[in-house]
């Protein structure tokens, strides 16, 4: 579904991401690991169009989109939950739905954000509420319904887990695995390791930009501390 | 009743002020560029409308055409002026966009003359009634009444249309915002539009309050607004509207008790320098630079 070939990309001169592919089949989940500054963000952001690409390809569906603006890759199915969420914060919780929506037909809007609230009720509650306001969980639980909002085939998931109780991460891994079921094709971002390979299907690490790590989500767990030490980081695998 | 005269000179001064500073707040806010260019948006809009007025004998087509003229000079000098220059340091388009100012001012003298054109007929703005012993003209209520217009309209187009909404979420994250599709350059065209529309009207309200458009009439502007965008918070749009009535009001009762000693136009900065030694952030404090 999205395939990366010897990508290189970075910030004008500066190269953060050294010769990385992988493939990601349809309706599955990809992990993206690796320690911080590791280049994952830059990954991510390649594939939605905001870093500069210096070398290789970004295929969607056999379609060669390394050179498509940014604004017209969601278009293509690409939605995006970034680092740190990312909300329009002086925007409600509706307002936030429907920025993420803008790229599509606005007469579908009312369906798709149903289907937000059914995935996260607590959205629904808090709908006319500024997303600033929002705690951590129901922050992310927003950044996903407003990536949702966009139409995506492929989500790209950055540090989902990042600051949020437990509990939440619980719900948004939930929440994931159920996109996946109905055949969403999804890029996750992760520093807690052990529940990444809870839910992906397929596993990669990178470090300092190069890859080191690439095999199914059960090899990784089967590699235990070997895999923990391609991570770099004291990760109870 | 003068202190009743005093609150809606006041209002109406407010309401003006309001109009010909928020165009400013909205640059500052997308592209935190001091847009002082914007006073030759509102000169052009006055010149507009006079010429187009005494033309016609018709003010309303006078308002009609500065409308629609000086959203595309406010579009152009963004197209033009800013666009290249924002890979450098703010103040390098600040330059510039004084550099504009003074250019345009000079090309007013040039054109029009320096003695300035006054309406031909402006009979109605002086008309004035009579509410329970309060003063009001027409022109006061105008004013009042087209920015209650303007805002609220403008309130209910980034609330409720999409668009609207597409352009908040831009000022708010631009990176993100394009990720969803919203397009960053037609959203700084939509935001040089807006605020250029509303500096047209409020330009060619002070035209007909003054019955005279001369070149200097966007210089007071040029001062005040920055006073006013700076009171306000930098950036804030409900920051300027307060600021706009505040200041309106202080000047109205001001003139009065200290009127004798002060100029009328340097209360503005009487009122800057004591706020800013109070709140540094700005009567509202959002998004303080
Ligand atoms: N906007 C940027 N400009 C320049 N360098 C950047 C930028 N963002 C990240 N980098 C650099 O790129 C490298 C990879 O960063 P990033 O992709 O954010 O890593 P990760 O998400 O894995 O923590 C780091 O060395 C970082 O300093
Ligand atoms: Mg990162």
């Amino acid at each position: 579904m999205l395939k990366l070939e010897n990508l290189n990309c970075g910030y004008g001169s500066v190269e953060a991401v050294h010769d990385v592919s992988f493939e990601v089949p349809a309706a599955s989940v990809f992990a993206l690991l690796g320690p911080n500054g590791a280049g994952k963000t830059s990954t991510i952001m390649a594939i939605m169009g905001h870093v500069d690409i210096h070398g290789g390809r970004i295929v969607i569906e056999g379609e060669d989109i390394t050179r498509r603006r940014a604004i017209d890759r969601v278009g293509l199915g690409i939605s995006l939950v970034p680092e740190g969420r990312q909300l329009f914060s002086d925007l409600t919780v509706d307002e936030n739905l429907t920025a993420g929506g803008y790229a599509r037909p606005i007469s579908r809007d009312a369906t798709k954000r149903d289907r937000v609230f059914g995935l996260f009720p607590r959205l629904y509650e808090r709908r006319s509420q500024m997303a600033a306001s929002l705690s951590g969980g129901e922050q992310q639980m927003l950044a996903i319904g407003r990536a949702l909002m966009a139409e995506p085939r492929l989500l790209l998931v950055d540090e989902l887990s990042l600051g949020l109780m437990p509990k939440m991460v619980d719900l948004c891994l939930d929440a994931l695995l159920k996109l996946k079921r109905e055949g969403m094709t999804i890029v996750l971002v992760e520093q807690n390791t052990a529940r990444a390979l809870d839910v992906a299907d397929q596993v990669c690490v990178l470090s300092s930009g190069v890859q080191v790590y690439r095999g199914t989500a059960a090899e990784a767990k089967a590699a235990g501390s070997m895999f923990a030490t391609f991570l770099g980081i004291d990760a109870a695998v | 009743m003068y202190y009743f005269d005093l609150a809606v000179t006041g209002i109406s001064f407010g309401c003006m002020y309001a109009m010909m500073s928020v165009g400013l707040t909205l640059v500052y806010g997308l592209l935190r560029i001091l847009h002082v260019a914007h006073a030759a948006v509102f000169a052009l809009g006055a010149y507009v409308t006079v010429l187009v007025a005494n033309a016609t004998g018709s003010i309303a087509l006078g308002f009609l055409a500065a409308v629609i003229v000086t959203p595309l000079f406010g579009m152009a000098i963004y197209r033009l002026l800013y666009e290249p220059l924002l890979k450098y340091r703010p103040d390098v388009p600040m330059i510039a966009s004084v550099g504009l100012l003074v250019l345009m001012q000079d090309a007013f003298r040039i054109v029009f003359g320096e003695q300035g054109i006054t309406f031909q007929r402006n009979a109605f703005a002086f008309k004035t009634f009579n509410f329970a012993g309060v003063t009001v003209s027409a022109l006061q209520i105008a004013m009042v009444v087209t920015a209650l217009v303007v805002f609220t309209g403008l309130h209910l187009f980034t609330t409720r249309t999409r668009i609207g909404i597409g352009w908040r979420a831009t000022v708010s994250k631009p990176q993100i915002a394009a990720s969803f599709g919203i397009d960053p350059i037609k959203v700084r065209y939509l935001n040089f539009a807006v605020g250029s529309v509303l500096a047209a009207i409020a330009g060619g309200l002070v035209a007909e309050m003054n019955n005279l458009v001369d070149p200097g009439i966007g210089f007071v502007v040029s001062y005040k607004a920055l006073a006013i965008i700076v009171l306000g918070g930098l950036g804030s749009v409900r920051g300027t509207l307060i600021a706009s009535l505040v200041l309106g009001l202080v000047e109205a009762y001001g003139t009065i008790f200290i009127g004798s000693w002060l100029d009328r136009d340097a209360i503005a900065f009487l009122a800057l320098i004591v706020l800013l030694m109070i709140r540094p952030q700005g009567f509202t404090g959002a998004r303080a630079a």
